[in-house]
């Protein structure tokens, strides 16, 4: 069975050629986050997590609730294993598929099937899979004779389909998902809908991170609530939806 | 230089970066495929103007030095060939993370994969140029020999090093940034200071030192000795072998110590 567990993470976040106004500047603007180590000269840091623990396991759906700048991203990130924390540790069991923006890996001047291709291989399918899937990606897209030509002939909706076939398309144990699974027209969008359900249907864990209070209610059975890196509400959907929207 | 070392990640990150050898080996090809796109000639382009630099200079440079153009022009150009796949490693692994931000901050792989797209890239390019050597020997003559095999063992030598340095110089650049200027500076000087215009016979005992304490004459010589048909020297192999291990020494002991920063620093 699959597993995610984060113990007392911390994350801080290296701030290069950050000028002594800009810091003070900073420092105003997140509330005292900013932080200058003392062992290591001048150097600034940004304190993007601070203590976070989860313990995820089979059939856990989790949604991340936060304003701007609280740290979903980041959370999202260090769960699908990008950021290693700077203290604490993760433990994964399990394929972590991440999907931040829909197509990894996408070159606008190689042909819709040579992305398709590509795109697999980084969303870590084999070669085999992907030929197995293609005739299901070629018919959710709907792009027919286009996906012969390069990307770049395309318009941002076609792109974003092609892309959005592809990242569904996937078999994850750990689902990693920012909310930016946008889907184009609304005909498209009931589709898309139906895809995005059957995705998370197979998966094992899922961790979404959105603003949207309908989506995690649809997908998520627990919540947490972010605010300047710490978790703040922990729990049932409703509930920490709930503190959020006060 | 304080940071708790993690061999094992390191460790594991070039063994499954270098085996998902069907990943990079499209990659690689892919980036080639693209430079074809919309051009009759592709990457000949750049083996043309190559071409058209060696044959120009060449006779030039033989007439200077009252040297016989059927050795100069066959010595100038395998030196320029091999040159020009050693620099565009250098120069490309300086940005190697830098590049692909877009895929580090969102994926969890293997970042040795990028530097063997690298190397692959540039040892397709350094075939189309082989081409070059190809016509400068319908003038000069071929000279095929047993030893000209030993291109094999020379190219596998600089994709294993190249594989290092990518790793090594993408790690310093992504965080100072300064890095790639000083490299590309030094490459723009080493290309005059390594006898590839000229020959170490030429710069005499005296300028030996030049020569033996070249590093990169000694990679370039393993593969540019076959291309005209003789042995490498017993030092060329001697050097880069060391410089192998060292190299490889070198990258472990940083990488596994600021792999987890590669994406902070980006």
């Amino acid at each position: 069975m699959a597993s995610l567990i984060l113990e007392n993470v911390i994350v801080d976040f290296p701030i290069y050629g950050a000028e002594k106004s800009f810091r003070s500047a900073l420092k105003a603007a997140t509330g005292g986050l900013i932080r200058k180590e003392k062992n290591q000269g001048d150097r600034v840091t940004v304190r993007a997590l601070e203590n976070i623990s989860l313990h995820l396991h089979h059939g856990d759906r989790l949604g991340i609730i936060g304003h701007n700048g609280a740290g979903k991203t980041t959370l999202l990130r260090v769960c699908a294993g990008v950021y290693e924390p700077t203290q604490g540790q993760v433990f994964f069991d399990g394929h972590v598929s991440a999907l931040f923006n829909t197509a990894p890996g996408l070159d606008p001047d190689d042909t819709g099937y040579e992305n398709i291709y590509s795109c697999g291989l980084f969303l870590g399918m084999t070669y085999e899979e992907i030929t197995r899937k293609l005739s299901d990606i070629e018919e959710f897209c709907g792009l027919g004779e286009y996906l012969s030509l390069p990307v770049r002939t395309y318009s941002a909706g076609m792109s974003m389909r092609l892309g959005f076939a592809l990242a569904t398309s996937i078999d994850p144990e750990i689902l990693v998902l920012d909310e930016g699974l946008g889907a184009g027209d609304a005909k498209f969008a009931e589709k898309a809908q139906k895809r995005v359900d059957a995705l998370i249907d197979r998966t094992s864990i899922l961790v979404l991170a959105s603003h949207s209070d309908s989506l995690i209610q649809t997908f998520c059975n627990k919540a947490i609530l972010m605010e300047s890196g710490k978790i703040i509400r922990e729990g049932a959907v409703d509930e920490v939806l709930e503190a959020y929207n006060q | 230089m304080f940071v708790v070392p993690n061999y094992h990640e390191a460790v594991s990150d070039f063994s499954k970066g270098i085996l998902n050898w069907k990943m990079w080996g499209r990659l690689g090809w892919q980036e080639n495929k693209r430079r074809y796109r919309r051009t009759i000639i592709g990457p000949f382009w750049t083996t043309l103007s190559l071409g058209i630099f060696i044959g120009v200079l060449g006779i030039v440079w033989a007439k200077l030095w009252n040297q016989d153009p059927k050795i100069f022009l066959p010595y100038l150009c395998s030196g320029m060939i091999v040159w020009g796949l050693i620099s565009s490693i250098i120069n490309e692994g300086c940005s190697v993370f830098v590049s692909a931000e877009g895929l580090i901050k969102q994926l969890r792989f293997p970042y040795s994969l990028l530097a063997c797209t690298v190397v692959w890239r540039n040892l397709i390019v350094f075939f189309h140029n082989l081409v070059i050597f190809f016509f400068v020997s319908l003038y000069a003559g071929f000279n095929l020999t047993w030893s000209s095999f030993l291109i094999i063992p020379g190219l596998a030598l600089i994709f294993i090093n190249g594989i290092w340095v990518s790793v090594l110089l993408g790690l310093f650049c992504s965080r100072y940034r300064d890095i790639q200027q000083v490299i590309g500076s030094i490459l723009t000087v080493s290309v005059f200071v390594t006898p590839i215009f000229f020959t170490p016979e030429q710069l005499g005992a005296r300028g030996l030192f030049i020569v033996d304490f070249n590093l990169l004459f000694h990679y370039l010589n393993i593969v540019r000795a076959p291309i005209l048909g003789k042995a490498p020297d017993a030092l060329n192999w001697l050097i880069s072998i060391s410089g192998t291990f060292l190299g490889w020494g070198m990258t472990v002991f940083f990488f596994s110590r600021f792999r987890r920063r590669i994406p902070y620093w980006l």
